[in-house]
């Protein structure tokens, strides 16, 4: 049986006099890889910002593993489990790569606010950094401030730091963005490695990793839902292809 | 009836004078996010300058010449100071006006000595322009009001009827929008510097010799020119207006009347012969605690309100 | 043993020099000195949690040095009158921590919401609002005249009465030293890492679990322990507390302090304080225009040093630690730089020197000395003298400035060529 990790209802959301979101409904199956794609625009991103809680929803509400979400602070939902990554890299620009990351996985571990021990000698959490360095493939760059990586290495860290965090509910806002074809190829090795046991939801353009990696796609245009479904379903829907798709998928 | 209308006319005269300087410091905040903490300084150069001027040619002269002079040495110090730091941020910028406050002042003391100027009101006008019921109202604060208020008029026909001002006046609206306006954003940041802080200078040439030139009238100045502002909302020339009089009246009504607030602690059962630190608190009257108003106005606003009392976005 | 050396090498240096340091220091103005120069190292530290590790630019903290101070000075009063119980003197900083604490995290709770402008302003508001205070509530502050009090009261344990400075002073280096370790400890816990977090993105900490506010308000709080503890150590140390304790220029000093020594780095306001307060000392006897020279120096580093000093030294660390010997090839570079720069610098200094001596003389009298020379003020040859030593100076400077970074960039890439093989 398939539970739902995340539970859209009739959102909506307006900027001002623009409606940008304009009733979604979306359910997100708990331990499977969903979609989202539309054109430019759509909303994509800003769904996102909705469900961590960067914006408040103009109606509707938000429901994370059953509970509602919807009006909290981005730390609160954060805490419930749910991480995600940007789609403009959004790093710690001034510290080093492993220290970006430690700070990912501190709240998760218990560490909180703690003033009264050292962060360098927990064992568990240097480990732990070792271990998503090594996935990311950064473990070369494990000093390196992180305003001074490369870009695709700022990308793999945007995601480590998410991942970090170990919450099981991960939305990843267009990962592959500006790679090469061989580093969307890693990252989609990455992305399929991490995604056991975890939920995870990707906004991206790149056709090719959509039908790749998911289970379900979700068609945003206009801040609304066109289709919903498995990647053939979504190939095949006439309506997809008209609004959006067009030749890429053929 | 006679208190009352004496401290609002010179409530309403140190008003307009504080949204003279009120109204530049927003200008260059709005459009350049540059908080200039040396604002109040260039009104006190504007004092100094117009008492220098005046000393040779009369202060005619020194009206005219002072601000311009100021607005001269405000784009200067834009344009070889501020520019440069503008790559390192926000709180540079900051640390650099406050920098630049606190050189101001030492290089005033420098060339004009660490005691007050004599720089008089000019004699032309210093004379009782009437008397009602025993009190004599200067001449010089009515030639004050109706500059401060001709400076207010052009100011607003200006910036409502100029293509300068119309861009000024989107760009207070939408600060992002300064970059896509297509002009040369630098030189413009440094004109409205420098007219930001000739506006101050005019404050110091028509003020100075009221309050007093010397070389701490920028600081005692300075932190309420930045409750006008925040009080009235960033970006808002009317906020500032309507802040600057509320703040100017306030201040001249606490300390005329200087009612005892005792009947209100006593509410909370201070007695009147209370001993040590409750003794303060019967003593107190309005006129006391009038220096703590207006930043207890500032605190409090910026955190229940911190985008003012008609102002558009956040400090 | 050699780990422990290198682990604790620092600590145990900086405390074996605030313990002979009396030994060569006999002079009462210099251990005066040294003591006001450890209460503002441990004032600095604390301003630089907000600024340097937590990105919050404060007009204010001085309220917190401040109500300590006066808290205390009562207090020992109180203790001198038995009318309050006896607290050793050399636990007193602590309860004037737990006063700067008291207010930090009421203040804090309000004004740490946001950061940048809107925290100064708020800083700044609460900064004027106390200082307008002192007399208002005269019973506490007592107006411009301030709070007198004295440290020798009570019972005297081991026959240590304060009643010297040098007893002073070591209290002062034995607090200066707890205070400095406790500050670098926190550096490192995860607070301290939160706190630079939410420095550089304070909209990604949020995302990672964490509330931006919380962790300013936290630092603020132990900021404010800091401070509160400098300044009952200040109140001991001078016997009197005035309302310019808790004002601006107090706060501003402090800004001063830390920018000018670097605030991106924890050395930077331990070498910020100790630079200021020698000059301090040193200078404002020598001259009027002492604060006019600190508030260019600040205005120099604002624009032209990010890091501050120590950021200059800090940025030679990879040459002396891969290999010394490049700095060889960088003498002379550095020598025409150096040079220019002090040329320009006296010729400034000759200028604004003559101008105060103008403009604050009292008699008619124009005959005075400028470096150690005797010259007429009124005459031009002081004057143009300087003036022309300004320009050489600053012409000598752009060239050799450019000379001067290519020889550090060659160094730095020789450096980075020998770690890559
Ligand atoms: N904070 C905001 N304020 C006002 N408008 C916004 C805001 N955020 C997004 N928008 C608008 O909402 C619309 C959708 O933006 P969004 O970033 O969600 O699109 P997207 O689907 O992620 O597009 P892309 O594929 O380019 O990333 C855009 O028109 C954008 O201008
Ligand atoms: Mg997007």
């Amino acid at each position: 049986m398939s539970t739902t990790a995340i539970e859209l209802r009739s959102v909506h959301k307006n900027f001002g006099a623009t409606e940008i979101i304009r009733g979604v409904d979306l359910a997100i199956e708990q331990a499977k890889i969903h979609a989202i794609i539309g054109p430019n625009g759509a909303g994509k991103s800003t769904l996102f910002n909705l469900m961590t809680g960067l914006h408040p929803l103009t109606a509707g509400s938000i429901h994370l593993k059953g509970r509602e979400i919807s009006s909290q602070a981005p730390y609160d939902i954060a805490r419930a489990g749910l991480a995600r990554s940007f789609q403009v890299t959004n790093i710690f620009a001034n510290m080093s790569v492993f220290e970006n990351i430690r700070c990912g996985m501190m709240w998760d571990r218990g560490y909180k606010y703690s003033f009264w021990r050292f962060a360098g000698r927990q064992r568990d959490l240097t480990e732990n950094c070792e271990a998503i360095l090594q996935q990311t493939g950064l473990t070369s760059r494990r000093n390196v401030p992180a305003g001074l990586l490369s870009y695709s290495d700022q990308r793999a860290l945007e995601i480590a730091i998410t991942l970090a965090s170990g919450a099981d509910v991960i939305l990843l806002d267009e990962p592959t963005a500006g790679m090469s074809r061989s580093e969307t190829t890693q990252a989609v090795d990455l992305i399929r490695a991490v995604s056991d046991n975890k939920t995870l939801v990707i906004v991206e353009h790149d056709m090719g990793v959509v039908f790749d990696l998911a289970d379900t796609i979700s068609v945003l245009v206009y801040g609304e839902i066109i289709a919903s479904g498995a990647p053939e379903e979504i190939r095949g829907d006439p309506k997809v292809r008209e609004a959006y798709l067009g030749a890429e998928v053929d | 009836m006679e208190v009352f209308l004496f401290s609002m006319f010179n409530g309403v005269l140190y008003g307009m004078l504080l949204f003279m300087l009120a109204s530049g410091l927003t200008l260059i905040f709005s459009l350049m996010g540059v908080l200039n903490f040396a604002h109040a300084s260039f009104f006190m150069l504007g004092a100094y300058f117009a008492y220098q001027i005046s000393k040779y040619v009369g202060f005619w002269p020194a009206l005219v010449f002072a601000p311009l002079l100021v607005g001269v040495v405000g784009a200067a110090v834009e344009r070889y100071g501020l520019r440069p730091v503008h790559r390192f941020g926000h709180v540079a910028e900051l640390l650099f006006t406050f920098g630049l406050a606190f050189v101001m002042e030492e290089v005033i003391q420098m060339i004009w000595g660490k005691v007050p100027v004599p720089y008089d009101v000019p004699a032309a006008l210093n004379f009782a322009a009437f008397t009602w019921r025993g009190l004599d109202y200067s001449a010089y604060r009515l030639f004050m009001l109706v500059v401060s208020v001709g400076i207010f008029v052009a100011l607003f026909l200006f910036i409502a009827k100029t293509r300068v001002g119309l861009m000024i006046q989107a760009a207070l609206s939408h600060p992002q929008m300064v970059q896509s306006l297509g002009h040369d954003v630098p030189t413009i940041f440094m004109w409205t510097f420098g007219f930001g802080c000739a506006l101050a200078g005019i404050a110091g040439v028509i003020g100075g010799n009221v309050l007093g030139t010397e070389p701490a009238m920028a600081i005692t100045l300075g932190p309420i020119v930045f409750v006008v502002i925040v009080i009235g909302g960033l970006g808002s020339l009317w906020g500032a207006l309507i802040a600057a009089l509320f703040i100017g009246i306030m201040d001249n009504m606490a300390i005329s009347y200087d009612i005892a607030l005792f009947p209100i602690f006593a509410m909370f059962g201070v007695e009147r012969e209370a001993e040590g630190i409750m003794r303060d608190l019967v003593d107190l009257t309005t006129g006391g605690i009038a220096p703590v108003l207006p930043y207890l106005l500032l605190v409090l606003m910026l955190i229940f309100r911190p985008r003012g009392l008609f102002g558009t976005r956040d400090v | 043993m050699a780990g422990i050396l290198q682990r604790w090498g620092v600590w145990i240096a900086a405390a074996a020099v605030i313990l002979v340091m009396p030994v060569f220091v006999t002079s009462g103005f210099y251990i005066t000195m040294l003591n006001q120069m450890g209460v503002l190292i441990i004032f600095a530290l604390a301003y630089n949690m907000l600024l340097g590790q937590g990105g919050m630019l404060s007009f204010g903290h001085a309220v917190y040095f401040g109500l300590a101070g006066y808290t205390v000075a009562h207090y020992l009063n109180g203790i001198g009158e038995e009318t309050l119980p006896y607290l050793p003197v050399s636990l007193i900083p602590i309860m004037g921590g737990a006063v700067g604490l008291f207010f930090g995290v009421l203040i804090g709770f309000v004004s740490t919401r946001r950061a940048g402008t809107t925290f100064a302003m708020i800083s700044l508001g609460f900064a004027e609002m106390v200082t307008a205070l002192t007399l208002v509530v005269v019973t506490f502050f007592n107006g411009e005249e301030g709070i007198q009090t004295d440290r020798w009261v009570g019972p005297e344990p081991l026959g240590i009465t304060f009643g010297s400075d040098v007893q002073v002073y070591y209290l002062i280096g034995a607090w200066c030293l707890i205070a400095t370790a406790a500050m670098y400890a926190l550096t490192r816990t995860p607070f301290g890492r939160m706190c630079n977090a939410v420095r550089d993105n304070p909209e990604r900490v949020q995302f990672i679990g964490y509330s931006t506010h919380r962790i300013r308000w936290l630092a603020f709080s132990l900021s404010s322990f800091f401070a509160g503890l400098a300044g009952a150590l200040h109140a001991v140390n001078v016997e009197h507390v005035g309302f310019e304790t808790v004002g601006l220029a107090q706060s501003g000093l402090v800004l001063f302090m830390v920018w000018i020594g670097g605030a991106g780095i924890f050395m930077g306001p331990i070498l910020g304080a100790i630079l200021i307060t020698l000059l301090n000392s040193n200078l404002s006897d020598f001259t009027d225009a002492w604060y006019l020279y600190l508030g260019l120096l600040f205005m120099t580093v604002v624009m032209f040093a990010r890091n501050g000093l120590a950021g200059l030294i800090v940025m030679h660390e990879p040459i002396w630690k891969i290999k010394i010997g490049l700095f060889q090839k960088m003498i002379v570079p550095y020598a025409l730089g150096i040079g220019s720069t002090l040329l320009a610098v006296a010729g400034a200094i000759g200028i604004i020197e003559l101008a105060y001596f103008m403009s604050t003389r009292t008699t008619a009298e124009t005959i005075t000395h400028l470096y150690w020379v005797e010259i007429d003020a009124a005459g031009p040859v002081p004057w143009i003298a300087s003036a022309a030593a300004l320009a050489a100076g600053f012409a000598a400077c752009t060239r050799t400035y450019p000379i001067m970074a290519a020889s550090y960039n060659g160094a730095i890439a020789e450096v980075k060529a020998l770690v890559a093989s």
